[in-house]
């Protein structure tokens, strides 16, 4: 866990369903997704960081048109999320009816899961908890 | 303190479209002609080029595009450089030119730009687009570019009420500016309930709240005013500019109902014009979707948060309302040629104050607002232009 964090890893640890976050070692600051830079205080050393796993949901969409490479997954939610740690990170949203998106109200609590796609990705998701 | 001595004094705007056999030099070429020869401007008196193209590298195969659509439109020899960034990458072009104006280092230069991205298939040319995103953590996971004004839309319809009935009223709206605009990809008016057919692209987003795939290009001619009324009676002033820039992460923004550099960059550009949002007689915002017209007309301070959509549906922002926005039809109706985008906008103004908008014309004239921006507001480039006898 002492090595230097690289994007390459962060995709890894998703594809491998270990999704771990950044953190600034100067301030402890939570980042994903990854940035070379902390926003907090400026400092650009990093360590990997566990999440809780625990978020909510700040903002959706349900993708319907979508390049070749996702459109057999249409349609899909994709999620702005709000860590418990503070950082925010897109995601997938599992566990709603992308055909009743309006019954998904903004704000609702969601738990850390993964989603292994039809394009052989896997994506990084919530679903409610 | 405003900016002295920039002065459009030419602008032309080619058909926007699906250009059927015109490649991306001969469209630029026509723009290029339409700003200088045939405007009464020799092209031996234009020092330097700022070109504005976002990817013709994916769109047609060609990069180091400057110099060649330079060579190709009759200005071989003269410096030319491309900007790029995205869907501002014509305003960021025309930013640059203002700048080398007020510098002193140039006295006459073009600003120029085209797009060609009918030649590939839609699936390209939206993998294209897509490109103006982030790659490794955004397009990754299947976002795309309307899905990011999707979840803006979400994020604003939750916190201020704003309803997809407003966003198609933007529709309506951009539509029946450009039915009587003879350079408008669709030039036919379109009525609510069609705005509202459920063909969803990225929920809450339906096909009539995206702006369409197009061809197209546009240039004006810049000059000092030393040099200005060699070529008009009547120059326009670019009196403030504003760039900003912002995460390319939609999540890494604190509030989604709002683009922070939308709002820094018009800040910018009233600070230096002495001017504010109230002194605006005509804007020109970059509706590349519809809810991106309602967030742009309350960051650049047109309306207050959150008020944008009220605006649309009481009819402010109509041709004939106190403050119409984007009188000629907007991305949404005319195209967006994306990198011509930017440049296309300050033609738009540019006409509109010197009178010479035709059946598109406003009321009041003096002074205008126009807000290009790229990617998901990674890129936000403001610039407040006025005629110079006001």
């Amino acid at each position: 866990m002492s090595e230097k964090p690289t994007i390459e890893v962060y995709k890894k640890n998703i594809e491998d369903e270990n999704f771990q976050a950044y953190k600034c070692v100067g301030c402890g600051c939570i980042i994903a997704p990854p940035s070379g830079t902390c926003y907090d205080c400026g400092g650009n050393k990093m360590e990997w960081a566990k999440v809780s796993g625990k978020g909510n949901l700040v903002s959706f969409t349900v993708i319907h048109i979508a390049p070749d490479e996702f459109q057999e997954e249409t349609p899909y939610y994709v999620a702005v999320v709000e860590l418990e740690e503070g950082t925010r990170v897109s995601a997938r949203l599992l566990g709603v009816d992308p055909l009743k998106p309006e019954e998904v109200k903004l704000g609702i609590p969601l738990k850390l899961d993964y989603e292994k796609g039809k394009s052989g990705h896997t994506y990084l998701a919530f679903r409610p908890a | 303190m405003p900016l002295k001595n920039t002065n459009v004094v030419s602008a032309y705007q080619t058909k926007f479209g699906r250009l059927e056999g015109a490649t991306l030099r001969e469209i630029f070429a026509e723009a290029v002609d339409g700003a200088t020869n045939n405007a009464g401007i020799p092209k031996k008196d234009i020092q330097a080029v700022f070109v504005g193209t976002f990817i013709p590298e994916m769109l047609v195969h060609q990069g180091h595009t400057a110099p060649l659509l330079v060579d190709y439109a009759g200005l071989r020899g003269v410096p030319a450089t491309r900007h790029e960034a995205a869907c501002a990458s014509g305003a960021t072009a025309l930013r640059s030119a203002v700048m080398a104006i007020e510098s002193g280092i140039y006295d006459t230069v073009l600003v120029a730009s085209a797009e060609k991205m009918t030649s590939v298939s839609t699936n390209r040319a939206t993998e294209a687009l897509a490109a103006a995103a982030d790659d490794e953590f955004e397009s990754s996971m299947g976002l795309t570019f309307p899905g990011v004004f999707g979840i803006a839309a979400v994020a604003h319809m939750a916190k201020y009420g704003t309803t997809e009935e407003d966003m198609a009223r933007a529709a309506v709206k951009a539509h029946k500016n450009a039915s009587t605009n003879p350079l408008a990809q669709f030039q036919k008016e379109i009525t609510l309930e069609k705005a509202m057919t459920p063909r969803y692209i990225a929920w809450p987003l339906k096909l009539f709240d995206c702006s369409p795939i197009s061809d197209g290009g546009a240039a004006l001619v810049l000059t000092s005013n030393e040099k200005a009324k060699q070529y008009t009676d009547l120059p326009v002033k670019i009196i403030g500019t504003g760039q900003a820039s912002a995460s390319m992460n939609l999540c890494d923004r604190n509030d989604l109902t709002a683009f922070e550099s939308s709002i820094a960059a018009s800040k910018e550009a009233y600070k230096m014009a002495k001017l504010g949002p109230k002194d605006m007689d005509v804007a020109v915002v970059h509706d590349c979707f519809t809810i991106a017209e309602i967030i742009a007309s309350e960051d650049i301070g047109l309306f207050k948060p959150g008020e944008g959509a009220k605006a649309l549906r009481d009819g402010v922002t109509a041709l004939d309302g106190d403050i119409p926005i984007n009188p000629m039809g907007g991305l949404k109706a005319v195209g967006h040629p994306v990198g011509a985008t930017g440049i296309k906008q300050a033609v738009v103004i540019y006409r509109e104050l010197i009178g010479d908008a035709g059946a598109n014309q406003v009321t009041n004239h003096d002074t205008g607002i126009l807000h290009n921006f790229g990617g998901t507001g990674a890129t936000a480039v403001v610039n407040i232009m006025r005629r110079s006898d006001v």
